[in-house]
């Protein structure tokens, strides 16, 4: 299957979240079903004005909580549309038993997802607390560096989750307001050649085929639970396969290629940082800088945390001699989760036993410096050098009160 | 469990593509009671067959004592009687079985 771009892409200056809501726009989705919650707001609201404008022919559902956005957008996928939705922090949890219900229904919902603090106390900022709680839930998370990122996963998530070895619910993440709120110039595309990329939506036993009358969401006890369950994880093990070859295909049409991960000179590099999102491009500009002074030092960019590519980033690590992984999200009373899946990565897919360094950063939207990530590889050079992380495990970066 | 279907085999989350396919499900495996009827005593009212949640007091065609058509009930279809037992509470009929009953008796487990 080719595509052929009728007109040309655009260099634009947008937003995150604006560019999330453009490429909304340009699948034009049966329904989209939400509630606005700083910060994914802005894609709401974009798109609710693309509505008003008669831009797309999607029926916008202004439900009165998260938990009725997802409870609608399961309804409507059910029904055979292509639906999406935005949210963050509280209000995806608001969202949280819906969902595990799309996933399990094989509900490729797609989400705009910014990403946010939990409340407790209150914050508004970036952290990766939401998605990472909801890591578990089934849906597929693609993670974006930049505004591109986010704009190009979006126009791609239809054609993962809704791959008939697939049929998942997918959400794309970006940074809250680190990305979402940042105006950067990207390349949009055409609004024909992302309709041919995305191309139709085929309905899998759609409720309003009464010709076909099915049964969703019926109770499923001991003797068939476990056998769904097995088909879902299915589901997941072949997204690493489509996620791929829907990421060559974007690459053929529109010339950005992109991974399961991103590898930033990793050739040589003894040193690797492992993180996702926004951090990726202050640590390849500090990875740069410490390069000339002869540190061999580079970086692993998750793209897809959830499925999590374990055997592709045991290979991609086996020749560190120390991996250093900086979680944006707490598990307490336990290392972060892209910590612990590298572990995983690393001691049941190789043969290779690098040192494996856990540091926190960034809860509630605290900055992560230049300096701060200089000292994080000066740090692990150390470490390195010694043949052990010692008490540097489990530090938590930029945090008053704690020996950096 | 030898006719239960494996993973690959099955539509994707757990959609029920046949309809009315619950009608295949034993729900009497679920009974520790179970309603014996008598007969002999029965006014054919109908109350049984009315409040039954499954749908498993079965009727058949009849006649009336002035000779007309009418459905009588015929017998209690165990597949699906989960012995709930609210046949044997509607049953109007006196207790003594001067007319009707629905007698509870356990199951052998």
């Amino acid at each position: 299957m080719t595509h052929v771009s009728s007109g040309k892409p655009k260099i634009v200056p947008i937003t995150g979240a604006g560019a999330c809501a453009q490429a909304m726009r340009q699948i034009n989705p049966d329904v989209v079903a939400a509630f606005p919650i700083t910060p994914s707001t802005q894609v709401v609201e974009d798109f609710s004005t693309f509505v008003a404008n008669g831009q797309v022919d999607t029926e916008f559902v202004t439900v009165e909580s998260e938990h009725s956005a997802m409870s609608a957008c399961i309804g409507a996928s059910a029904a055979g549309g292509r639906v999406m939705t935005a949210t963050s922090s509280a209000g995806m949890a608001y969202m949280w038993e819906l969902l595990y219900v799309a996933a399990s229904m094989r509900q490729p919902v797609l989400m705009s997802l910014v990403n946010r603090a939990l409340t407790g106390p209150i914050n508004i900022h970036c952290d990766h607390s939401d998605s990472m709680g909801a890591r578990d839930s089934g849906w597929i998370q693609l993670y974006s560096e930049n505004n591109q990122e986010a704009y190009d996963n979006l126009v791609m998530a239809a054609r993962i989750a809704e791959h008939p070895d697939v049929r998942l619910p997918l959400m794309v993440c970006q940074d809250g307001f680190i990305i979402s709120h940042s105006i950067q110039t990207m390349q949009m595309e055409d609004d024909q050649a992302v309709r041919a990329f995305v191309g139709p939506h085929k309905p899998y036993h759609s409720v309003l085929d009464t010709k076909h009358p099915v049964t969703w969401g019926a109770l499923d006890l001991q003797d068939y639970y476990i056998e769904h369950k097995r088909g879902q994880e299915q589901g997941m093990r072949n997204a690493l396969r489509v996620i791929q070859e829907v990421s060559d295909e974007f690459a053929k049409t529109f010339g950005r290629q992109y991974g399961l991960f991103e590898e930033y000179r990793l050739d040589d590099a003894e040193i690797v940082l492992v993180a996702l999102s926004s951090a990726c491009g202050e640590i390849k500009e500090v990875i740069d800088v410490m390069r000339t002074k002869g540190e061999k030092v580079g970086l692993l960019k998750i793209r897809s945390f959830r499925p999590f590519p374990y055997a592709q980033i045991a290979q991609a690590l086996s020749r560190a001699k120390i991996v250093t992984v900086l979680d944006r999200s707490a598990s307490f009373g336990a290392h972060g989760p892209v910590f612990t899946e590298i572990c995983t990565a690393v001691s049941g897919y190789s043969t290779n036993h690098p040192l494996l360094l856990a540091h926190t950063f960034g809860l509630g939207g605290r900055e992560l410096t230049l300096q701060h990530i200089e000292h994080i590889i000066s740090e692990s050079r150390i470490c390195l050098d010694k043949g052990t992380v010692g008490n540097r495990q489990g530090i938590w970066i930029n945090v008053r009160g704690d020996k950096q | 469990m030898s006719d239960l279907k494996n993973w690959q085999d099955l539509p994707l989350g757990g959609v029920i593509v046949e309809a009315g396919s619950a009608a295949k499900y034993e729900t009497g495996s679920w009974r520790t009671w179970r309603p014996i009827t008598h007969r002999e005593h029965c006014i054919h009212c109908l109350k049984c067959w009315e409040y039954c949640p499954e749908d498993a007091i079965k009727l058949e065609d009849g006649t009336d004592a002035a000779g007309a058509p009418r459905k009588l009930v015929k017998e209690i279809e165990y597949f699906h009687c989960k012995g709930c037992g609210l046949c044997v509470r509607e049953c109007p009929v006196n207790k003594e079985g001067k007319a009707v009953a629905l007698e509870f008796v356990r199951d052998e487990v």
